[in-house]
């Protein structure tokens, strides 16, 4: 009996689907976090009757066919890569991405990984680096004696230094922009890799067109909207539920049909 | 063997035909631009000889298959605000283009590819009017119109970049599912009158869940009504026998 499958294909989809939820529901407070979501596909049919097939030599047709499915699968979870709301925080090394474009960090292995998470500090070395350590690239270092620390829209770093009231250029920073954004690879760590998915990366200064521009003091938060995951979980719950209702009435079909026997 | 079996038979398969049906739709209850089925069956009559008592030829009906209709009927629209979610409203179907050739789908879940090529899920094209869909590094807020046309901005100043296809068919429902919610059809596509689209939106399946766990039961309890008429048939065949093969002492 088929729908014994299909139901069981439909139950491992919604299960996916909840932990989806689950998982941008757990990172609600996750700086810089971008909302997930599944989408499923159809799987395979089986033809019995393909539509339109003839019925006689008059050329009639069969208006429907018998098409038999599979069942469902998730086909992807992609990123939903829309803004999140900014919140102020008044740390000057917090760096908020107001439109498209990630920070370049450099990893410990040295490779290169982007994020949206701009919650920087600095290192004993005076380097601007992320909540893991990792530098921020291209490397920008704050002199040991700098009073205050600004940053522009366009990403320009200016320090002032004690005993000197023109404040000096330390660093500027850079945003790097992708074909496709939902292609990049999350490793966990508000950290994504390039893929061969997401295309090659491209470097430009916050503010130039395409690229979003830099607000200092405040942090990006995750794009996750409560209201819209919880309505999704019990949708998600109740489209579990029925499957195995079907579950069960095929099993109680399939259990009458070995009583007849008896 | 005795023809009210068979007829209980050819109902039993019908039951989990049924059911078959019944449980792809509610496996797809979240799969975009899913559209639900209904298995469809026809009486079938056979002529047999008359049994005792009875003059004329009897007839006796067996159920079939005689297919799987699709509902055409809209699917709720979903808000996503992903700038490349598309939903259908009305009539139409999105082009994609496979390795096997053009497909149809109104699964409107788009993003970009490698090469800012507009692709599905599994990476086929989305077809424009002229082809695949390419946006390009420059193209900021990328907006899609009513009508398709798709537009952007480039350095502050607008820039039209095409116009998604949407088409039409002659004849919906001979479209042949193929799975990964795309459609195939030998028919030529004419682009579609009454068609609207909605960016940032998702079709959802129109499957009502309601609507197929209650025929879910009807078909279970149909199931069962049989399965216990093929009992009493059983039990009958069975006293028929004992009785009539009991040797008088």
């Amino acid at each position: 009996m088929r729908a014994l499958s299909i139901a069981s294909t439909g139950m491992l989809a919604q299960q996916t689907n909840v932990e989806v939820i689950a998982n941008n529901l757990a990172n609600m407070n996750t700086t810089g976090f971008k909302q997930q979501r599944s989408e499923f596909q159809d799987l395979l049919y089986q033809n019995v009757m393909t539509p339109g097939a003839q019925t006689s030599d008059q050329g009639t047709f069969a208006p429907n066919g018998i098409q038999i499915g599979a069942g469902v699968k998730t086909a992807a979870t992609y990123r939903v890569t829309t803004q999140g709301d900014l919140t102020s925080t008044s740390n000057p090394y917090d760096v908020a991405i107001q439109g498209p474009g990630y920070f370049r960090i450099q990893q410990s292995d040295g490779t290169d990984g982007y994020t949206r998470a701009g919650n920087f500090s600095l290192s004993p070395q005076g380097q601007l680096v992320t909540q893991d350590g990792m530098l921020v690239q291209p490397g920008i270092a704050i002199p040991a004696n700098t009073i205050t620390v600004q940053i522009n829209a366009q990403g320009q770093v200016n320090a002032t230094v004690a005993g000197n009231a023109t404040p000096q250029t330390v660093g500027q920073l850079e945003l790097t922009r992708f074909p496709n954004e939902a292609g990049l690879n999350a490793i966990g760590g508000n950290i994504l890799l390039e893929t061969a998915a997401s295309g090659s990366p491209q470097a430009g200064v916050p503010g130039s067109p395409g690229y979003g521009t830099v607000q200092q003091g405040f942090l990006e938060t995750s794009n996750v909207n409560s209201v819209d995951e919880i309505t999704s979980l019990i949708t998600a719950q109740r489209a579990y539920e029925m499957n195995s209702k079907v579950i069960t009435a095929a099993d109680q079909m399939l259990q009458q049909t070995s009583q007849m026997a008896a | 063997m005795d023809n009210s079996l068979l007829v209980s038979l050819s109902q039993q398969l019908a039951a989990y035909r049924s059911m078959d049906v019944i449980a792809n739709n509610l496996a797809n209850i979240s799969t975009p631009g899913f559209k639900r089925e209904s298995a469809k069956f026809e009486e079938y009559i056979t002529r047999v000889a008359p049994s005792e008592g009875q003059t004329g030829m009897q007839s006796v009906s067996f159920v079939k298959d005689a297919g799987v209709s699709r509902d055409l009927s809209q699917g709720n629209v979903q808000t996503t605000g992903a700038p490349f979610d598309f939903a259908i409203n009305g009539n139409g179907y999105f082009v994609v283009q496979t390795p096997q050739g053009m497909r149809y789908t109104r699964d409107g879940h788009f993003t970009l590819d490698a090469n800012g090529q507009v692709v599905n899920s599994d990476g086929y094209a989305l077809q424009g009017d002229s082809g695949a869909i390419t946006i390009t590094p420059a193209d900021t807020n990328v907006h899609v119109g009513q009508d398709g046309i798709i537009s952007s901005t480039v350095n502050g100043l607008a820039s039209q970049i095409g116009k998604l296809q949407v088409v039409d068919f002659a004849n919906e429902r001979t479209l042949v599912k193929e799975g990964a919610n795309l459609y195939s059809t030998s028919q030529t596509p004419t682009t579609a009158a009454n068609a609207t689209i909605g960016q940032g939106m998702l079709e959802s399946s129109n499957v009502q869940s309601v609507l197929e766990i209650s025929h879910m039961i009807e078909v279970m309890r149909a199931y069962q009504a049989t399965a216990s008429l093929s009992q009493s048939q059983e039990d009958m065949i069975r006293q028929a026998v004992t009785r009539l093969g009991a040797t008088p002492n």
